[in-house]
């Protein structure tokens, strides 16, 4: 029910929206084109708010809280409010770097198992309190307290003695030591891992001022007033309306890296997220002028283009696929390897972004995004739309006695955008004899419902947390995936694979072994089928707003963005 | 009266019992694991022994008739509990949701007497006039205008074209959120108030101001034929005052009872509307916690807006005997 009123809606908007500009008459203002040759001059002054209506357009963050938070609009907070050890400089998008934060360097072994991290001193919390290797210490333990921890808390089992804390066999993490006189923090892995650093910069590695000690339940803390060390800070306690961040005087930053060109205070006054309940209200907010930047309506991309600022052309490090569930004896398995290659054959990805996306991603050809060090472009040997090899080898299934029962059922979270890349893949399937049918789930419940094996060939999407091969690779698909590996897939020349390529130092040999892997589940197992990479989502003023830039990762950089004088 | 008043007060009781049993138990047969989303939201594996203490915690794990028993020994003491997810009480909730439902219920019910009595009852009056044609088509087409196009279609109008013409802030009406949240005698908009209020509230008032003006037309048009109405118009009096005194007034009794409808759905729920505008009401709440699986919400919201439905349809019917005095609430039928 819910899925047909997002579609009538969409259509009735549309057929209402042309009418009335119909009566209005032409009054379309150049917005856009201004807009985008203004956001390149950077005239930004200090202060102002700027009203950000599209992070939480649809609904509340499921958690502010760095430790626990797993979504992207839940870092965009977080991420102003805290820093971390380190962090990605992405001002070369095709190769980006792991850059020191509050780290000023970090030493590492020769076989990637340990990492000495040394801080820079002076550095405070926006209470006062020093950030200390201990806070990262305390930060770290708390966020692997199993009655607290998150989904992300398997990172910690990158750590000697993160895997026993997490399962409540250990009191604290064994492989980490905090020296606050020396101020040095020392990781021992639990295996090699020459990516770490980027791994520690995540949200989940966020330091922690002593606060925290006091709290007898730990989900308090999103409640309140979170106390960080970022460059922004919480007015109030967020609510159901809007959450309001404003500078945090104790924060500088030209203490930090050169290379990360950060001002010593942020320009806004205030950044206030507008929490919402509709994607589209949220837009015809921003156009209203109710605010400075929201998120592109469905249907609306185009229009958005032409209208406003966007930030379209910045490729995103994320990708959108469907997964074939492997334990599912209608598409898991070595005897059902032709019918998972015909099916990706069969999908017309250009079409689907065409005709679903306006144009605004790039038609994958891997998982993997450009950006990732190690991309190469065309892994995959049937993510090209070739509908009589898709029959051929369909028919070559079939002939061997296998068939399904019924129609294939394709999983997707319903009512968020999903149906219309359904509909052209049954479509698409139709046309070389597979009969399918859509499978919507509530989005509240999708991914439990496929943790409890409801996917057959579910969508899902993927957002890089750290840019590295290994976020694309063992994070989603190694045997001890994200999730509990919700969708079956283990091959352990795959998890061999990745495993080597995580140890090894040198970074284009990792590059090769993580292609071979990426190859292995593409090709030889066909376990997923990319679809697209995404691209940038926002719409801004850029008549107003100077400095906007959205990292590759969807972050923005909210201490340099200013308002116009 | 005041029997009768008494009586249907406690006719409430079983009401909400009823309302109340049937949504905790259909509740537990919702797909979806509460104790799962507690443990830290749908979109992860729960380590078993973090489900299991949440269980305990929050009780979940008690046989389903201990936990409706439990239910209710809170709800009798009016403790209606904590939010599953936020742990905000709910009553905090109530109180802000419930007054902002309220407030937008007031005003959309407001548009709807005043708009609606007053087209039907020119339509009937001058009927098959233009005028009276035109209201036809009109509310015909705002009775199959999707809440929601009625909604982006206005905000369109009156928020986003004005901001691009450059109209004075004034003029320009919000398309979403409650505000300042400024007001004087709890529903009067000061200030900027009401230009965050006027669309939702006619959105909100569309579908039943039309209907309204339908029910008054077709009821008007009726007693306007009675045998009363040229009673009086024979003996003499104006014909304001036939219309306004003996024929209005005797058409009222369906109109109120619609009203009293409108009223109690405009405050529980205006999902549509309160999503359309983002407005914090206590509808797209109560759809929030059955997607979250939030129960103590679900129920402590859908309590309050259970006693409201009551209370307004108690009010319906005592305006019965005003409207109509032959109607003698509370009397018995004696030979």
């Amino acid at each position: 029910m819910r899925r047909q009123r997002r579609s009538m809606k969409l259509l009735a908007l549309i057929l209402g929206l042309s009418l009335v500009a119909a009566a209005c008459g032409g009054d379309d203002d150049d917005e856009g084109a201004e807009g985008d040759e203004t956001a390149e001059e950077n005239e930004g002054v200090q202060g102002g708010e700027f009203i950000d209506l599209g992070t939480f357009s649809q609904g509340p963050p499921e958690h502010l809280d760095p430790g626990i938070n797993t979504t992207s609009d839940g870092h965009q907070v977080n991420g102003s409010l805290y820093d971390g050890l380190a962090e990605t400089d992405f001002s070369d998008p095709d190769n980006p770097e792991t850059v020191g934060v509050v780290a000023e360097s970090w030493d590492v072994n020769d076989d990637a198992t340990e990492f000495v991290f040394h801080l820079r001193e002076g550095l405070t919390f926006s209470d006062g309190e020093e950030v200390l290797p201990s806070s990262f210490v305390r930060a770290w333990e708390r966020a692997s307290e199993p009655d607290f921890a998150g989904d992300y808390s398997y990172l910690f089992t990158f750590i000697e003695g993160g895997a026993e804390k997490l399962d409540g066999t250990a009191e604290t993490i064994s492989g980490v030591e905090a020296d606050d006189d020396e101020m040095t923090l020392t990781v021992t892995l639990a295996a090699p891992y020459a990516n770490f650093a980027a791994v520690a910069g995540f949200q989940t590695f966020m330091p922690m001022p002593d606060d925290v000690d006091e709290l007898t339940d730990q989900s308090e803390w999103e409640r309140g007033i979170m106390v960080g060390n970022g460059p922004f800070m919480m007015e109030a306690p967020a609510n159901d309306q809007e959450i309001v961040l404003v500078p945090n005087p104790e924060w500088d930053g030209t203490n930090y890296d050169e290379a990360l060109g950060l001002p010593e205070q942020p320009f806004l006054d205030k950044l206030t997220f507008t929490i919402g309940t509709d994607i589209d209200t949220a837009y015809n907010a921003f156009e209203a002028g109710e605010g400075d930047m929201t998120d592109f309506a469905p249907g609306r991309y185009q229009e958005a283009q032409d209208n406003w600022a966007t930030t379209i052309d910045t490729p995103f490090l994320g990708a959108y696929y469907f997964m074939f569930n492997d334990r599912d004896e209608r598409v898991g398995g070595e005897e059902n390897l032709l019918l998972r290659q015909a099916i990706s054959q069969a999908i017309d990805r250009e079409d689907i972004n065409t005709d679903v996306y306006e144009g605004s991603r790039t038609t994958a050809t891997g998982i993997a995004p450009p950006g990732i060090p190690g991309f190469e472009e065309g892994l995959c040997d049937y993510c090209g739309y070739d509908p009589e090899a898709a029959e051929a080898a369909f028919q070559e299934w079939q002939d061997a006695g296998n068939s399904l029962d019924g129609p294939l059922p394709i999983q997707f979270n319903a009512d968020s955008g999903h149906e219309p890349v359904v509909q052209i893949i049954i479509d698409n399937l139709a046309d070389i004899g597979l009969e399918s049918v859509a499978e919507p789930i509530p989005p509240d419940d999708y991914f439990g419902q496929l943790a409890d094996g409801a996917c057959v060939f579910c969508r899902v999407g993927w957002l890089a947390d750290y840019p590295t091969y290994d976020n694309f690779t063992f994070d989603i698909f190694g045997t001890e995936a994200l999730d509990g590996n919700n969708y079956g897939y283990s091959n352990p020349e795959f998890d061999d694979l990745i495993a080597e390529a995580k140890a090894t130092t040198d970074a284009d040999e990792a590059g090769e072994l993580f292609r071979q892997a990426e190859q292995i589940l593409l090709n030889d197992d066909t376990g997923v089928v990319p679809i697209n990479w995404y691209n940038g989502t926002r719409v801004y003023n850029g008549d107003k707003v100077a400095n906007f830039v959205e990292e590759p990762t969807g972050h923005v950089l909210w201490e340099t963005v200013s308002l116009k004088g | 009266m005041t029997s009768y008043i008494i009586r249907r007060l406690l006719q409430i009781i079983p009401t909400v019992f009823v309302a109340l049993s049937f949504l905790f138990f259909i509740f537990f047969l919702l797909p979806g694991d509460p104790a799962r989303l507690i443990a830290g939201g749908a979109e992860r594996n729960v380590d078993p022994g973090v489900l299991e203490r949440v269980e305990a915690r929050y009780g979940l794990d008690d046989p389903i008739l201990t936990q409706f028993g439990n239910y209710w020994e809170r709800t009798i003491r009016w403790d209606l509990g904590d939010s599953f997810l936020t742990r905000e009480n709910v009553n905090d909730i109530l109180g802000e949701k419930a007054v902002a439902s309220l407030r937008l219920a007031t005003w959309a019910i407001i548009i709807e007497i005043v708009v609606g009595i007053a087209v039907g009852l020119l339509s009937a009056i001058r009927r098959y006039s233009i005028g009276d044609r035109l209201t036809t088509i009109l509310t015909a087409a705002a009775s199959a205008i999707p809440v929601f196009v009625l909604g982006f279609v206005l905000q369109y109008i009156f928020a986003v074209q004005p901001n691009k013409w450059d109209w004075p802030e004034w003029a320009r009406l919000r398309t979403s959120g409650i505000g300042p949240d400024t007001w004087t005698f709890f529903f009067i908009p000061t200030g900027e108030q009401w230009r965050y209020l006027i669309l939702p509230a006619i959105t909100l008032a569309s579908v039943t101001t039309a209907l309204l003006a339908r029910m008054t037309r077709g009821s008007m048009l009726e007693v306007l034929r009675a045998d009363y109405m040229r009673t009086a118009r024979s003996k003499g009096l104006g014909e304001r005052d036939v219309v306004l005194k003996h024929g209005l007034r005797n058409a009222m009794l369906p109109v109120v009872t619609l009203i009293g409808i409108d009223f109690g759905t405009a405050i529980g729920a205006a999902v549509l509307t309160e999503t359309t505008f983002n407005w914090p009401g206590l509808g797209s709440q109560i759809v929030n916690s059955v997607q979250q699986r939030d129960l103590p919400v679900l129920l402590g919201l859908t309590l309050a807006v259970v006693l409201a439905y009551a209370f307004v349809n108690l009010v319906v019917d005592v305006s019965y005997a005003w409207f109509d005095p032959r109607i003698r609430l509370g009397k018995g039928e004696h030979a």
